[in-house]
């Protein structure tokens, strides 16, 4: 440590470093403040400026990503982004992360999680509709993974279960590179009125700040700063910093602040998450443009003694900081109490841009709103990483075709990754709501809309899916990140909807090592070219860093990083749910057709990883543009009603789409002959490339070839028909024969094993 | 009689979630004159109601056990009285618990054996066909129904099963697609599969699957909604 500035009469407050501040941002406060800040002062400070809360590495990365577009009606700064669903319907979404308390504690961690983005949505005055959720863990052979993973979704389902809204997808992955530090990443959407939404911004001066719902408590405190480190060996230090979650109390927290706002209650609502009543009582201010006097004698507390740097950043779930005209104060202390919550007039707005607090009834400290809340902001240094000189694209010839194929490819099926999560989105209720047309476990999520009270059925609907690509992202940052939205998009159109807008997790290691940070721009600029062709803007989001854990190993601190995992989360509209289709096959002799073109490209595949023990290939180019039109063409040829089936080309290749599209069916177990003729791709090419721009298909008995036909011509994408679906069993060419019942059994029964060790 | 000549209840605890779905089955499928009841509403004579359901959900968070809180609550006094009366009530789920709790139904709920909550399709044998909740069912049927819950492992004592079988209590048990009660098929490990029962004076019945979330073909299932009709049409015959 530098030796000490004696200029300053106090001596410098050490503590800093335990608020997660560097030097140079304490002694920045220093100035600001123009003397040495005390405890209060750091710790508003340090969770303002965290990267939590102050996106202070990522910011003018993410400034440059697409949020403007038809249907967007409010993009990112609000808590959640929102887009135009037509007849005064608006969604509201976005995804958030929760990893690090998630791997301290991954029950709670994981429910709070849901429990945090789903305030997130009824605050805009959002009804919750679906969760959605990304889950990473280590590989399936680490000896803590089945703990990580049964633990994260009981507390999944814990919290969404009991709050009535459905959880109707997501994934769950498992990767070496998780072992140290899983990922957790939560997705709700909601639908509001578009007359009705509410913002943080609204506030007025003269407006009463009230608090409602659980009291504070000494749970997650400095929990915004702690999720902007890296762990050390000694992370069960920070267990205290994990908050704990009541959904019960939160049902009620969302029937009456929806009770509160249809009677027009209520002025404007943030709610208490990172960094808890510091950054709601910030935000409200900075963006209304008004200050607040917050009296912390009036917060309610689970404790006695509670300092009031704690007060200020206890993380205790389940609490909204809100504001509303004097005259209905009553009215909705009737409607919180109905609700059975706490709901406590703590300040006012006033006509100043400051934040005054009171303690002991006198007042204890005043802050200039515009000095807390723009923070630093950092270009920080950034580098190629050196690993990537060596990741060329594959030379096939190196490798051999396996002699055993129809063994690999039966294997490939029961990797974890492949393997049908069905044992985990049975812990989570997905039909509740009775919107949920196509549950989890296919490509996308489709849910329907009720037209309550009004007699007429509404025939539009939405589409949800998320994905994330982390070992291409980490074999090229660009591509692999690019992958994520497509592959939304690529589920969403198999099933006929149009993809609209995303919201996405950055999930990354520690900003301050330049290898990170230029993973983290190329990724960037990957979901912002593909956001641009795919007409999908980026209109709520998340970043989280620091997914890195420092291990002591033979003396030497080795730091265990994350593959760069950008998570894209995607909402599609479709006109009429009636067209909705399915990416499982239907009837025994159904002919099967391939839309779009091979290229056999290896590098990066499962298959490589897998059995030939090397994956650390470039992964090839994707054509936006033809990807585009591909999707195009597929839309139009479900609007005409010709497609009975329809699956994308992912992992595991073309192998798995058959194989899935097979054995998913929930009323029979069917299968498929496939002849597979072409000399200048390999077999095992064939089977397993899966970054594929094609489409596997089949039609509806009333189809008319011949207009089919000219769809794909006219769009300029090739069509073939490369097989036919048969009962029982799995057949490509003479190199594959395998039994589907056999094979369905196993797919369903790999997670369930997990599960259970 | 018009079906918006019936008046239906749907009571709601803090924690009910599965109110606003039974509603719109109610309501808006079927075209009862349906309300909700609130757990602190003084409701003098809840004879005005045709039946009363009581939602699933997670009434009180669960957190004592499944429906024990809201059993003891304000409103449960006038659903005796009006059970006693010989009101027709339906418990789905967490309902199903609250009327175990509250003793109106004999038996109680078990965690699930596989000691997680479980949401998927299950099949149930119709057993009986003569009560108001089943009479627009053939006895025999199978019906196809989600179930979602933590806690719909049924238990009774013995002498309670005695009981069932001598005055045909048990109204649903899970089944295979076949109607075979198999172990297989059983997604709880409940006694005797039972997924269903009915009271001895046959107005009350609880059952852990959802009917409300099977009564529209785009659900993927109608069969919950013969449940529905049943009711309607029995209240039109009395």
């Amino acid at each position: 440590m530098k030796k000490q500035d004696n200029k300053h009469e106090k001596a410098e407050n050490k503590n800093y470093k335990l608020f997660g501040l560097s030097q140079d941002e304490y002694k920045e406060i220093g100035k600001l403040l123009k003397h040495e800040p005390d405890d209060f002062e750091l710790g508003i400070f340090s969770a303002m400026w965290s990267e939590h809360c102050s996106y202070k590495s990522s910011k003018v990365y993410l400034q440059t990503l697409p949020s403007k577009g038809d249907k967007v009606l409010i993009g990112p700064g609000e808590n959640a982004g929102v887009v135009d669903f037509g007849d005064g319907d608006v969604l509201v979404f976005k995804m958030e992360s929760h990893n690090h308390p998630s791997f301290i504690e991954p029950f709670q961690g994981s429910a709070t999680g849901v429990g945090g983005i789903m305030r997130d949505i009824f605050t805009m005055g959002a009804r919750p509709l679906a969760n959605l959720n990304s889950l990473r863990f280590g590989s399936h052979l680490h000896p803590k993974t089945p703990y990580y993973l049964s633990e994260v979704v009981k507390g999944v389902g814990f919290y969404g279960n009991c709050m009535g809204v459905p959880t109707v997808g997501g994934e769950v992955v498992f990767d070496e590179c998780y072992n140290d530090n899983i990922l957790v990443n939560a997705f709700t959407i909601g639908i509001a009125k578009q007359d009705r939404i509410f913002l943080s911004s609204k506030c007025e001066v003269e407006n009463i700040v009230i608090y409602v719902g659980s009291a504070t408590g000494m749970d997650g405190i400095h929990g915004a700063t702690m999720a902007s480190e890296e762990f050390d060996s000694k992370n069960n230090k920070k267990r205290s910093t994990v908050q704990v979650g009541d959904p019960f109390t939160e049902k009620l927290l969302l029937e009456a602040c929806i009770e509160a706002m249809d009677r027009k209650l209520i002025v404007s609502i943030q709610d208490m998450g990172a960094a808890g009543l510091t950054s709601s009582s910030f935000e409200m201010a900075d963006k209304s443009g008004h200050g607040m006097t917050i009296d912390l004698d009036a917060i309610p507390l689970r404790t006695s003694g509670m300092a009031p740097v704690e007060i200020m950043l206890s993380e205790s779930q389940e609490r909204m900081l809100l504001s509303c005209r004097g005259e209905n104060l009553d009215a909705l202390s009737s409607v919180f109490d109905k609700w059975g919550l706490s709901c406590v007039k703590v300040g006012e707005v006033i006509d100043e841009k400051n934040i005054k607090f009171y303690y002991k009834s006198k007042l204890y400290k005043i802050f200039d709103v515009d000095t807390v809340v723009n923070g630093p902001v950092y270009e920080r240094p950034k580098r190629k990483p050196d690993y990537l000189k060596k990741i060329l694209p594959i030379k096939i010839n190196n490798y051999e075709i396996p002699k055993n194929i129809n063994d690999i490819a039966a294997r490939l099926i029961m990797h974890p990754n492949i393997a049908s999560k069905r044992p985990v989105f049975t812990q989570y209720d997905y039909t509740i709501g009775t919107n949920t047309i196509v549950p989890p476990g296919f490509s996308a999520a489709v849910l329907r809309i009720k037209n309550e009270g009004n007699g007429n059925r509404l025939t539009k609907g939405f589409l949800l899916d998320i994905n994330g690509n982390s070992k291409y992202t980490y074999l090229d940052p660009y591509i692999g990140s690019a992958l994520a939205v497509i592959e939304c998009a690529r589920n969403i159109s198999a099933c006929g909807g149009t993809p609209v807008a995303i919201t996405d997790c950055l999930n990354f290691a520690s900003p301050e090592d330049p290898e990170t940070m230029w993973q983290f721009s190329e990724a960037v600029k990957g979901i912002k070219e593909a956001a641009i062709k795919l007409k999908t803007p980026v209109i709520s989001g998340n970043v989280s860093f620091y997914n890195e854990t420092v291990r002591k190993e033979g003396g030497n601190a080795v730091a265990s990083k994350i593959y760069p995992t950008p998570v894209i989360g995607m909402v599609g509209f479709i006109e009429d749910i009636d067209r909705v289709v399915t990416p499982y096959f239907k009837d025994d002799g159904d002919e099967i057709f391939l839309l779009g073109r091979l290229k056999g490209d290896l590098g990066g595949s499962l298959y490589m990883e897998y059995f030939h023990k090397d994956f650390r290939q470039k992964p090839m180019d994707i054509d936006l543009d033809y990807e585009v039109n591909l999707h195009n063409c597929l839309r139009s040829m479900i609007n005409g009603g010709y497609i009975k089936s329809a699956v994308d080309i992912s992992e595991g290749g073309i192998f798995t789409a058959l194989t899935e599209s097979s054995i998913t069916n929930p009323d029979k177990t069917l299968g498929f002959v496939v002849e597979y003729e072409d000399k200048e791709m390999r077999l095992d090419a064939f089977l397993f490339a899966e970054l594929e721009q094609a489409f596997v298909l089949t039609l509806n008995n009333k189809a008319k070839p011949k207009e089919f036909f000219e769809k794909a011509s006219f769009y300029d994408i090739p069509i073939k028909m490369i097989g036919v679906v048969k009962e029982g069993v799995i057949k490509i060419n003479s190199a594959i024969e395998l039994k589907s019942d056999k094979i369905k059994k196993e797919y369903y029964s790999v997670i369930k094993n997990i599960l259970s060790k | 009689m018009n079906n918006n000549r019936i008046k239906a209840g749907i009571t709601v605890f803090p924690g009910s979630n599965c109110d606003f779905d039974v509603y719109y089955v109610l309501n808006d499928i079927f075209g009862l004159n349906t309300s909700y009841i609130w757990h602190k509403d003084k409701i003098n004579d809840m004879r005005s109601y045709d039946f009363i359901v009581i939602p699933g959900g997670f009434s009180y968070g669960d957190y004592l056990r499944s429906g024990a809180l809201a059993a003891r609550g304000l409103i449960m006094e006038s659903l005796k009285d009006y059970a006693a009366n010989g009101g027709i009530i339906l418990g789905i789920c967490n309902g199903f618990q609250i009327l175990l709790e509250a003793g109106l139904l004999a038996g109680a709920m078990l965690t699930n054996n596989s000691l997680r909550f479980e949401c998927k399709d299950v099949y149930l044998n119709v057993l009986k066909d003569d009560t108001p909740f089943t009479c627009d069912i053939k006895k025999g049927s199978i019906l196809r129904m989600p179930i979602a819950h933590h806690d719909g492992n049924y238990f009774a004592a013995h002498d309670i099963i005695q009981d069932f079988n001598k005055n045909d209590n048990i109204i649903f048990k899970y089944c295979d697609s076949a109607g075979e009660p198999t172990e297989d098929s059983n997604p709880n490990g409940s006694l005797l599969n039972i997924a269903g029962i009915i009271g001895e004076n046959f107005n009350i019945m609880g059952l852990m699957p959802h009917p409300e979330r099977s009564s529209e073909k785009l659900m993927g299932s109608e069969d919950g909604g013969y449940i529905f009709k049943s009711i309607i049409k029995y209240i039109k015959g009395k």
